[in-house]
């Protein structure tokens, strides 16, 4: 606004350029809505969300050692302390039904890793690697702090994510075609 | 319509004729023949935004949405409207959804016809700045009006129908928006 004089209310501006250049948001808007709307868009493998699983129980697999290296006891991975787990792990994982859905699932699932192309197999396989991985981890620092709620809790859902997880690479063949 | 609303509706249709060709390639998903005409359209877009919300982050955020609207809309546009007014009615729309309660009260009208007034003209030149803090410092509903049919030229059919309330609304709004602004220029404002 300046200190122009007007004599009509409909002699001010109807042009007021906003404070920024709006255009880069809208024109990524613009990109996605475009991407999304693409045919490829809805062919995207059922695998993919179990990267995105394994990829956010690794972080916050991350984030709970960052926490217990900055508090008062230090951890330290013993030989002993994956069995010294096993003893602590939550009853549900304990489950003897669950085990066993889950060492079938771990079959199914490499049948279906056999059955991939090399480079898909190399991405699925290194997804479900990170999330076991995490899921190691967890159980190693609940062995050294059995009566943790939160690693239990957190043991317990990434277990679960574990298995979605498999489900998901298990049945993806059978939805995209 | 008073001869400077009219006089800018002309140059509306100017450009309207000149937006055809890019409006059909947008249409197609050419997103640089939008990117022209949001850069056509912006300032006027914004303006009324601003002058609705009468805050900046919050105008700047309702024209930014309002392009995007219009970008998934654009399939629906039929090209023997104005791109402008369909534009500012996604603008105007997108303002009332972010604000927050009743977008404009009802004001009971006994005859609509007495509130047909000319463009409002003052005495003496008024400061731009000046008018436009007495135009903020007005009531949501009346100041929607005012902006609208004053400032944007808007027909009070056009300008109900944008904001959702009867044209006998509108007319008392801007009946309203007129007294009050005489009586807040005539005191300041500031």
């Amino acid at each position: 606004m300046n200190l122009r004089r007007v004599k009509s209310i409909d002699e001010l501006a109807q042009n007021v350029p906003p404070p920024r250049d709006l255009w880069p948001a809208i024109s990524a808007a613009i990109e996605a809505e475009k991407a999304a709307q693409a045919p490829g868009a809805q062919r995207r493998p059922r695998w993919l969300p179990a990267a995105g699983m394994a990829a956010a129980i690794a972080l916050v697999a991350v984030g709970v050692f960052i926490g217990r290296s900055l508090g008062p006891v230090k951890f330290i991975e013993t030989a002993g302390t994956r069995e010294a787990a096993a003893n602590v792990l939550p009853a549900a994982l304990r489950d003897a039904n669950y085990r066993k859905e889950r060492d079938v699932l771990l079959v199914e699932v490499q049948h279906k890793l056999n059955d991939m192309p090399a480079a898909e197999r190399t991405k699925v396989a290194a997804s479900l690697a990170t999330l076991r991985r995490s899921i190691g981890e967890i159980e190693a620092a609940l062995g050294s702090d059995p009566a943790n709620a939160l690693l239990q809790e957190l043991l317990v859902n990434s277990c679960q994510e574990e298995m979605r997880a498999l489900t998901a690479v298990r049945d993806s063949g059978n939805q995209e075609t | 319509m008073a001869d400077g609303a009219t006089a800018r509706m002309m140059q509306t249709d100017t450009v309207v004729d000149f937006d055809v060709a890019l409006i059909e390639r947008a249409r197609r998903g050419d997103s640089r023949a939008f990117e022209r005409l949001y850069r056509d359209h912006v300032g006027r877009v914004h303006g009324l935004c601003l002058r609705m919300t009468r805050n900046p982050d919050l105008a700047a955020d309702c024209a930014q949405d309002a392009f995007i609207k219009a970008w998934k809309a654009l399939p629906r546009f039929e090209a023997r409207s104005s791109f402008s007014t369909w534009l500012h009615r996604i603008a105007v729309n997108t303002v009332l959804e972010k604000r927050r309660g009743p977008a404009n009260a009802e004001i009971p009208v006994e005859d609509p016809t007495e509130y047909e007034e000319p463009v409002m003209s003052f005495d003496s030149p008024v400061e731009e700045e000046e008018l436009e803090a007495a135009i903020q410092s007005l009531p949501q509903g009346a100041r929607d009006a005012l902006v609208l049919c004053g400032v944007y030229g808007y027909e009070h059919s056009e300008a109900a129908s944008m904001l959702g309330i009867a044209v006998g609304t509108c007319k008392a709004q801007l009946h309203r928006a007129r007294g009050l602004l005489k009586d807040r220029l005539e005191r300041g404002v500031r």
